[in-house]
Formats: structure tokens, C-alpha cells, sequence
């Protein structure tokens, strides 16, 4: 993975006797116990060589989440250019050390993969930016067990992964990883931050009936929505897992109207949810009336490109969270909107927002470290907490790498109320981080080392 | 190219080591990188076990993925819960593979064409499902099978870089090695002999369905073994080594490559991964229209695949040695 003509090329003479003496009591000493005497040993593509720091955006180019994808790959693309010209939230970001002239005096470059939204071929795509382009952080993903293959081979071969797009409780959950990092919210923060407003705009004695989409991600979400709403009084009279690939609803749908259950949870994502949300509207189940009360259909996991996808007079009323919105006014997001629509013409997704702040925070924690030894950028990331960059003050929580933050609970707006064509979500209420916060042991999983074996 | 064609069928075996032995010395100018030759060995000898059935019996099979996948959760479940040793690992990998076969290759192979294939195909989709949902306990769901901090080992030898790729390499050679004496032999003979005419051959008194049983289980063994190899190679398991889609590739490998010829399919699994991963990346998003338009211009041009461009190639500039040879 690192050759030896890398190290040799930083090494003074000095530090090559001082290694030696190294060496030889690593021969007499257990391997642990020499693991901590070198403390830059080469790991992954540290040390750099040359001038460049390359870093590897692994997207979905092709497949379902190829427009996500795509929408992702801009953001890169801007932040590489602010990164290196200065401009964007690095005007916004506190605290920062990124000047706006490359990163520790390296100029910043970038490679690009397909992910193929395929675990396998995005591990594939990953380890070739690694061996070859000799990337020394990589990011990206629109799906988390993407994310979560990627963040393995990552911590394998001591490489940092921002993730991008994942919403699974097990990416920073049972499958956390000391070189994989989360921006993203959760289906956890989802459920916390949901539940309460729900419960205030439908009343406390819904009976609410799930449809989930049956893969890892619908099963944490439909679990932490369970029990936040059940923790606000609700009954959940059942849940239906549905396979990822369905497109039609209707048996799912009549299941519900033949139930007593008067609210409708989709713990759907993408397609899945674009064709259920307008199935159940077709099924005239908004205008429903059930024990005495008007049916509602919540969903958890919302945004912007989906809520394109249904179209607002689907959506209007619907009750779900984002992560981040281009409509917000704080300084940060606007910051990042006006380069993003000044580069390409209409305003970023969320998928972009997370991908484009993944990039800056890393660079940052690189400059904060003042190397690029990724178990030192680790620990400037873990416990980092900062401001400016679109969703208030955030916090890096050091124990499982998930960033907490304030949830935003947004709903669907009418035709008649949006403003334009990109205009669909209102800001209904914003849940603050420590409402979120939840205790990290709940999940279990373990980071691993800061230094690969 | 002539001579080396020549040479090749000479001396078979001592020239496929030399090329596979050499490979990492060379791949990494024209592009390629450590880690994809490992992976491209290992397709290579899916791709080999494939051409056994394919290209001996004329069964296309749409769901050697099972073998595969099968074997990968196998090796990655022992790995995870028994030891990093990959011996143990592999040999129950390779068992649960072999049942696998027996049971798969008990109900299919006794349809033909279509039949056969949509079978298998149903097969391989219902294992799928089945990992995705049903045992999602034991499998992972999507999120795959992970196995942090377990590196594979070999008698206490780390498996990686370079050591991995001579552990495929010496596995891909005796597979090959295997793969000819099988084709040689009278129980290819008999493999083929399925392929021109079943009935006739049943005629003779020959107990098809038991030859052509055997075929499958020591093709379906090829795929058992390689995808025990792709865990160790990266110990991980994703949910798509059981997806049809992969068995897909498999067919597509071996038809670009030319069916039927054992070296024409590793061909073809090495350019299909030199292309998905090293040619993709100049083409971007359009890659795989790219690739789509090659595989279509293979089909119609040269149905033989690689194998049959070479063999025009030959024809045609070295007509008088290619006389010799027949």
C-alpha cells in the first residue's frame, strides 16, 4: 500500500538511524508496544509526495442515484475551487484555519469515480483513486451501505472517508469506523426531532401504520420512528416492510384502509418514496377521515429532489425532516448558495451541501493538525465543533464521528404557495442539537485504532 | 503475433504462468493498479469455471452468482467467527459451494436452453432476496457483510498486496492447469458431445444427466473458490456477488472473450475490469454506453469473441502457419 521510496524521500539521515534503533527494539518488543514508538510511520498515502493533495469523490455517475450524484460531484468541484481561490463558506466558517490558498501549502486536486450506487463497485472505484491516484482523503456516496462498504476499506487501508449522502443509523452506529466521518443527520435525529410536531399537529392518540422500505436504512428509520412516536403517546398498529424494488403500492395501501390506523408513516427514500406518497394520494387517503380525525401521511426523510419528483400538489401539508435547505438565510448557506448558483444556475441539493462541508472540515482539520498524518486530522475532527456552515452551531461528536446539529422539520408547499420551481419545502420548526442528541452506546459498534494494523 | 500463438499452444501452461506471474510487474503501465490485478485473477477464474459449462455443454447459466455469493458469506462468516486463517475458511466455503451445486444442478439440469437459464436465474434471485431480508441477521441486509479489523491469514502469513495476488495466481494457474486436462480428457469429450448432440449421445447408453451434473458442480466449484478469494482479497462481503446482475457479467465476459476457447473468458474478465475501472475513467458518466457499444460490435462482428479476433488476425497475415497447425 506505501512505498518505501515515499518514506525515504521525507526521512533525513538522522531519522533514518533514529528508525533503525527503532527497528531493531520493535524485533525485541512486542508489536504493540512498538506500534507507538514511531509516531509518523507512513500510513495510507501519508506522507504526500509533491505538491499536489489529491483527494477521490466517489459519486453514483450511473444508476439511480446518478442526479444526486451528479448534484454531489458540483459541490466537490466548488469546494476544490474554493479550497484553492478562497470564496464560498470560508468566508462564513469559525472556527477556521483555511486560507483559500490550497491546504498546508499543497494545492488541492481531485479524481472522480463511479460508485455505481453498488457497494462493490464503489469499493472497486475507491481503492483505484487510493493505489493509484494516491488519494489521501476520498468522500462521497448516496446511499449507506455504499457509505458503510467504503468507510471498511477506508479504516483498512487507513485512508479518511467523509461521507457523503447516508442517512442509516448504522453508518456512525453499529458499523462505525475511526476513518469514517458523517456529516448527514440520522434516522434517529429524524425520528427525535419529527415526533414531537407531529404529535402537536395531529394530536397524541394517532395510530399510525408503517410502510418501509425493506433494507438496512428503512429498518433503522421505521425503528427510530417507532419509538419517538410511540414515546409521544401514539399506537403503531403495524408496519409493512416493502421490497426496494417496488414500484406499485396499491396491496400495501389497502392494507392501511383496511386497518383502524389513521396516520400513514412512508419510511421510503427516492423512487420508492416519489411512487408511494402519490399512490396514497391517489387513494384519496389525505382526505380520509378515520376515528373521527382527518388521515395524515408523514415522511420521515425528506428532500428537495424528491419533493420535485411528486410534484407540490402531492406534497403540500406533508410533515418530514431535511438536513439542509437552499432557502435558509444564515450567512453560511447563503454564502454557499450564491457560489453554487453563480457556477451552475440553480441551487444546490442537500446531498451537495453535506458533500461540499465534508470537504472544507476536512481540509480544515488538516491545517488545524498541521499534517496530513491522518490519525492526527482524525483528532482534530473528533470534538470539533464549529459555526457557519449552514445548520448553526454543529458539533463532531468524537465517540462515534456524527455530527449534531439543529434538525430542520420542514413541509411540503402548495402550488399555489411556492415561488419557483425549486421553491417546495417551508421551514416549519427547527429541533435543536441537544433535543437530538442521543447516547452513543444505544448502537453499539466499535471505531478501531487510529493506526491500521 | 504468430509466434506466440504458436508457442502458446505448444507450451500452454509455462507461457499463461509466465503472463500471470508477471502481470503486476507490468499492468501498472498501461494504466492498471495493486488490488485490480487481484481481482481481475479472480474473475478470470470464475470466468474459467464458466467456460466449462458454457463452453463445454452449451448450458447457459444465469446463475453462477449463487456460487459465488454463497461461498463469499461462507468465508466471510468463518472469517469473522472462526479464525482469520483462510484454509479453514475456504475448505467449508468450498463445501457449502459444492452442496449448493449438487442441489442446484439436481433441479435445473434437467432442462435446456431457456429453461435452464431462467431457472438458474430464478435461483440466484431468490438466494438474493433471501440475503437481503430473510437473513439480513446473518448477512448484513445491503449494508453487506462487514468484518472490521480481521486481516486474513495464511500459516500466519498476512494476506495482501503481493502475497494475495500469488496466492490467486498460483490457484488461477492450477485451474487452468485443471481446466485444459478436463477438456482432454473423456469426460470432456463427453461434456462436448452434450453440446453437439444430447440425444444422440443418450442413445449410446451414456447417463447424461450424471455428466452433465458433474460439469456444473466443477464449474460451479470454480466460482465457489473465487468468490472465497474475493473475501480474502477484501474482507467484505457485499449482497450484489449474489445479485443476477453479476452473474450477468460473467456471460458477457465470456462471450467478448469467446466462448468455449478456457483463455478467451479470462480475457474477457480482464478487459472488462480494466475497462470498468481504468477505461471509465475518461469516459465518465458514459461509460457504460461506451462498453454497451463494444459488446454489441463483438456480438455482430465477431461472434467468437477475442479469441476469434485473433485467430483472423493470425489467418490473415500468417495464413501459411495457421495451415500447418491444422
Amino acid at each position: 500500500m506505501t512505498k518505501k521510496s515515499d518514506v525515504s524521500k521525507t526521512v533525513s539521515r538522522r531519522s533514518i538511524l533514529k528508525a533503525g534503533a527503532v527497528g531493531a527494539a520493535a524485533m525485541s518488543a512486542p508489536m504493540f508496544y512498538a506500534r507507538n514508538a514511531w509516531a509518523e510511520k507512513a500510513i495510507g498515502n501519508y506522507p504526500i509526495s509533491g505538491d499536489t493533495m489529491m483527494l477521490g469523490f466517489n459519486v453514483p455517475q450511473t444508476g439511480a442515484y446518478a442526479d444526486e450524484g451528479a448534484d454531489e460531484l458540483r459541490a466537490y468541484k466548488l469546494a476544490v475551487k474554493h479550497l484553492n481561490n478562497g470564496g464560498g463558506m470560508l468566508e462564513t466558517m469559525t472556527p477556521s484555519k483555511l486560507t483559500g490558498s490550497g491546504v498546508l501549502g499543497k494545492k488541492v486536486d481531485f479524481v472522480t469515480g463511479d460508485t455505481q450506487t453498488n457497494p462493490d463497485a464503489a469499493r472497486t472505484s475507491a481503492r483505484r483513486m487510493i493505489e493509484r491516484d494516491k488519494v489521501i482523503m476520498f468522500g462521497g456516496g448516496s446511499s449507506s451501505s455504499v457509505a458503510i462498504a467504503q468507510q471498511h476499506l477506508a479504516h483498512d487501508l487507513g485512508i479518511v472517508f467523509m461521507a457523503g449522502l447516508t442517512h442509516s443509523n448504522d453508518t456512525t452506529g453499529k458499523d462505525k469506523r475511526r476513518y469514517g466521518f458523517r456529516h448527514f443527520f440520522n434516522a434517529e435525529m429524524t425520528g427525535i426531532a419529527l415526533a414531537p410536531i407531529i404529535a402537536k399537529e395531529y394530536g397524541k392518540d394517532r395510530r399510525a401504520f408503517h410502510l418501509t422500505a425493506d433494507y438496512s436504512w428503512g429498518h433503522t428509520q421505521h425503528d427510530a420512528m417507532k419509538r419517538a412516536t410511540e414515546a409521544q403517546g401514539w399506537t403503531t398498529v403495524n408496519n409493512i416492510m416493502t421490497p426496494l424494488k417496488s414500484t406499485d403500492f396499491s396491496q400495501y395501501l389497502t392494507a392501511i384502509l383496511n386497518s383502524d390506523a389513521d396516520v400513514v408513516v412512508l419510511n421510503h427514500y427516492g423512487k420508492n418514496m416519489v411512487n408511494s406518497l402519490s399512490q396514497a394520494v391517489e387513494f384519496g387517503m389525505r382526505e380520509l377521515q378515520k376515528n373521527g380525525k382527518t388521515m395524515e401521511v408523514v415522511v420521515p426523510l425528506f428532500s428537495r429532489l424528491m419533493a420535485q419528483g411528486a410534484g407540490s400538489s402531492k406534497i403540500q401539508g406533508v410533515l418530514g425532516t431535511t438536513n439542509w435547505n437552499w432557502s435558509l438565510q444564515d450567512a453560511g448557506s447563503q454564502a454557499f448558495v450564491k457560489s453554487f448558483e453563480a457556477e451552475y444556475g440553480f441551487p444546490p441539493s442537500m446531498a451537495a451541501h453535506t458533500c461540499y462541508c465534508q470537504t472544507l472540515l476536512y481540509a480544515n482539520a488538516c491545517e488545524m493538525a498541521g499534517t496530513f498524518y491522518p490519525p492526527e486530522v482524525i483528532k482534530q475532527l473528533e470534538g470539533f465543533e464549529f459555526d457557519g456552515m449552514g445548520n448553526g452551531k454543529t458539533l463532531y461528536r468524537a465517540e462515534d464521528h456524527q455530527c449534531f446539529k439543529d434538525i430542520l422539520v420542514v413541509k411540503g408547499k402548495s402550488p399555489a404557495e411556492k415561488t419557483g420551481e425549486f421553491d417546495l419545502l417551508e421551514l416549519v420548526d427547527t429541533t435543536p442539537r441537544e433535543t437530538v442528541t442521543y447516547d452513543h452506546k444505544i448502537f453499539g459498534g466499535e471505531l478501531g485504532s487510529y493506526e491500521p494494523s | 503475433m504468430n509466434k506466440s500463438t504458436s508457442i502458446f499452444s505448444k507450451y500452454p501452461i509455462p507461457i499463461f504462468s509466465l503472463v500471470v506471474l508477471s502481470f503486476p510487474f507490468w499492468f501498472e503501465y498501461i494504466g492498471g493498479y495493486p488490488g485490480l490485478d487481484t481481482k481481475i485473477l479472480i474473475w478470470a477464474l470464475m470466468a474459467l469455471g464458466f467456460d466449462i459449462l458454457l463452453g463445454f455443454t452449451g448450458y447457459l447459466s444465469f446463475g453462477h452468482a449463487i456460487f459465488f455469493g454463497v461461498s463469499a458469506y461462507a468465508t466471510g462468516l468463518m472469517l469473522k467467527h472462526f479464525s482469520p486463517e483462510i484454509i479453514p475458511a475456504m475448505f467449508i466455503a468450498v463445501i457449502v459451494g459444492t452442496i449448493m451445486a449438487f442441489a442446484v444442478g439436481y433441479l435445473t439440469m434437467k432442462r435446456s436452453g431457456i429453461y435452464f437459464s431462467i431457472l438458474t436465474l430464478a435461483f440466484g434471485e431468490m438466494l438474493n432476496s433471501a440475503a437481503l431480508s430473510t437473513l439480513q441477521d446473518i448477512t448484513g441486509g445491503d449494508n453487506g457483510l462487514t468484518i472490521p479489523d480481521v486481516k486474513p491469514v495464511l500459516f500466519g502469513i498476512r494476506m495482501d498486496g503481493l502475497s494475495m495476488y500469488f496466492l490467486a495466481a498460483a490457484i488461477l494457474i492450477l485451474g487452468y492447469y485443471l481446466a485444459r486436462r478436463i477438456a482432454t480428457s473423456p469426460f470432456g469429450l463427453i461434456l462436448k458431445a452434450i453440446k453437439s448432440n444430447q440425444e444422440r449421445l443418450e442413445y449410446t447408453g451414456i447417463d447424461v444427466q450424471k455428466y452433465k451434473l458433474g460439469g456444473f458442480v466443477i464449474s460451479a466449484i470454480y466460482a465457489s473458490i473465487a468468490g472465497s478469494l474475493m473475501v480474502i482479497y477484501e474482507p467484505y462481503v457485499a449482497t450484489e456477488y449474489l445479485h443476477w446482475s453479476t452473474s450477468g457479467e460473467l456471460v458477457i465476459m465470456s462471450v467478448m472473450g469467446g466462448v468455449g476457447t478456457l483463455v478467451g473468458p479470462m480475457i474477457g474478465a480482464a478487459f472488462m475490469l480494466y475497462f470498468e475501472n481504468v477505461l471509465s475513467v475518461p469516459l465518465g458518466e458514459e461509460w457504460l454506453l461506451v462498453l454497451g457499444i463494444i459488446f454489441m460490435a463483438i456480438v455482430i462482428f465477431l461472434p467468437g469473441g477475442f479469441m476469434e479476433g485473433l485467430a483472423r488476425i493470425k489467418k490473415r497475415y500468417f495464413n501459411k502457419s495457421n495451415k500447418e497447425e491444422k
